[in-house]
């Protein structure tokens, strides 16, 4: 019963009312939390609901999770997100497992810390369009409002407000759910948390030691609990969240990177930020390729080579160039060698990180297939 | 017929043979799998080398015997990681550094480096590991919350309680060298 416990991290709010309990195994901190809203039991139900709905899109084709795909580990198999009127995002769907840990939410904007400001993106942004309700904010509500189950499920989300029904409260609800997704057990955690030693077999051990190595230095950027520099929990000490430059590209012309997607540059339009993004956790990363902010790293193995060469060589238009001298390139990523063995032994030791309980979670799923529980 | 049976016992004797020794070899394989998973190898050997009076080469059993501290480590979480193992300067006192009163002058122009398996080095001086001086408290570590450490720490790391950040903990840690500047 402690097995099936740990295995599956659960949320639940105290029968009292009180402070949300998160009940999350060894390893893991307590996710930080807006003081304007408070987890709750009910606004995760009623996020879990809003976040599969999809009437929250212009055309009702859409919803949070057509680009975050449970059984994807929340992203979309796709090298570049595409909305529901059929346009082309400049970069791919994220991964919202961990979210909850995440001090920098998308790819390139810095500024972007709160899940509550950024589902407003989604759902408003014309350019692309995504979900496309701009303009329409008012008859989406509406349509929740006359929904009896959201009826009952907003009174209770946001008790003794007069008029629960808001956009605000909508983000409210999806940010409490997503932050419920963790991953926090899977065939590594229970190796090293829970000291399974044959939770992983001897290749990914290997692999383990490999990628801690200083010649890799993969942890360097992918470190702590979730495998990623830009984690962020109650009570965390140390340095500023980091973004990279890691030579993907060296295109000629006034940005290294090819345009729209220049990295933080974006934002700070400093020169020395060209090409910097976030660093994604590796947790499930064998279920989110397409790889890189643009997909442009197909698979595993494609990614591999890219930081053994120590930046992409691109031979042909349009983006030719050596990543390699890339000028704003991190300093960590220099290349290695890697044989066969190593290689296969790193990859084995990359799916470890896949999470089975989370890509199987019945509270992840959508409530209208399953309304476990 | 006899023959046959004896022949057909003899075989089934050497049958069971076979099968105890495959049994006993079973055993043995499982029992040094086993071992090796849960002390740190047997060829495992920490260096100690460079300006020292006595050079020292160190296996797991050597550290088992010399004093030895836990210490607690603070986790995301909240909880704790103890790490055992041997207080860097007794080690660097068995290869004859000195360290408290004798600890001045020249030795004070004397530096460390630990140096990892994967070629990773951190450096520190005499001066600050002195308990009278700069006082750093450093255990060279080999179990990690009573069991071995993981591959890609051990067999033994450096383990630095009073380090913000991880990084002058050397894991893989395989090698000390005494550098003294003035002679």
């Amino acid at each position: 019963m402690l097995g099936a416990s740990l295995a599956n991290p659960r949320t639940q709010q105290n029968p009292d009312g009180g402070e949300y309990q998160w009940e999350l195994p060894k390893g893991f901190p307590r996710p930080k939390i807006p003081a304007d809203n408070p987890m709750s039991a009910a606004k995760v139900q009623l996020g879990r609901y809003l976040f599969y709905d999809q009437r929250m899109s212009v055309n009702g084709t859409q919803s949070c999770a057509s680009c975050h795909k449970q059984e994807l580990a929340f992203t979309d198999g796709k090298p570049r997100a595409v909305g529901a009127t059929g346009e082309l995002h400049p970069r791919g769907a994220m991964s919202l497992v961990n979210i909850a840990y995440s001090g920098a939410l998308t790819w390139a904007n810095p500024t972007e810390t709160s899940l509550e400001h950024q589902a407003l993106t989604p759902m408003f942004s014309d350019h692309p369009v995504e979900l496309g309700v701009k303009g329409k904010g008012e008859a989406f509500i509406q349509i929740l409002h006359s929904d009896p189950l959201y009826r009952e499920m907003f009174a209770a989300a946001f008790p003794g407000e007069s008029d629960p029904f808001t956009i605000a409260n909508v983000t409210k609800a999806i940010a409490c759910f997503e932050r419920t997704i963790i991953s926090a057990r899977s065939p590594y955690d229970r190796y090293h948390y829970d000291r399974e030693d044959s939770a992983v077999s001897d290749s990914a051990k290997r692999g383990e030691v490999l990628f801690f190595s200083e010649p890799l230095s993969c942890f360097r950027c992918h470190g702590g609990f979730n495998f990623s520099d830009a984690t962020d929990y109650q009570g965390r000490r140390g340095r500023e969240i980091q973004f990279h430059n890691t030579g993907l590209y060296n295109v000629a012309g006034p940005t290294s990177y090819p345009q729209p997607n220049t990295g933080i540059y974006e934002y700070t339009k400093q020169p020395g930020d060209v090409g910097k993004f976030k660093v994604p956790t590796l947790r499930n990363i064998a279920l989110t390729g397409p790889y890189m902010h643009d997909g442009s790293a197909k698979t595993l193995d494609d990614v591999l080579d890219h930081y053994s060469a120590g930046g992409r060589t691109i031979a042909s238009a349009p983006n030719e160039g050596n990543g390699f001298h890339n000028p704003n390139k991190d300093p960590l990523i220099r290349g290695f060698k890697l044989s066969t063995v190593d290689r296969a032994d790193l990859i084995a030791f990359l799916d470890t990180l896949t999470d089975d309980t989370v890509i199987h979670n019945l509270n992840f799923s959508d409530p209208r297939k399953n309304r476990h529980p | 017929m006899r023959a046959i049976t004896h022949n057909k016992n003899e075989a089934h004797r050497h049958i069971r043979l076979l099968q105890l020794s495959s049994s006993i070899f079973a055993t043995l394989l499982f029992c040094a799998t086993f071992l090796s998973a849960q002390s740190p190898a047997p060829e495992f050997k920490l260096v100690v080398t460079g300006d020292v009076p006595a050079p020292l080469t160190l296996t797991a059993a050597d550290l088992a015997a010399m004093p030895r501290e836990r210490v607690e480590m603070a986790d995301p979480d909240g909880g704790k990681t103890t790490y055992e193992g041997v207080p860097l300067q007794e080690i660097l006192k068995k290869a004859g550094i000195p360290f408290g009163r004798q600890m001045r002058g020249k030795d004070l122009a004397g530096y460390v480096i630990a140096s990892a398996k994967d070629d990773y080095q951190v450096l520190f001086s005499l001066g600050e590991l002195d308990p009278d001086l700069g006082g750093v408290r450093a255990i060279v570590a080999d179990k990690r919350d009573g069991k071995p450490l993981f591959q890609y720490q051990g067999p033994v790391r450096l383990v630095l309680p009073g380090d913000k950040a991880g990084a002058r903990s050397v894991r893989m840690l395989e090698k000390l060298e005494v550098v003294k500047l003035r002679k």
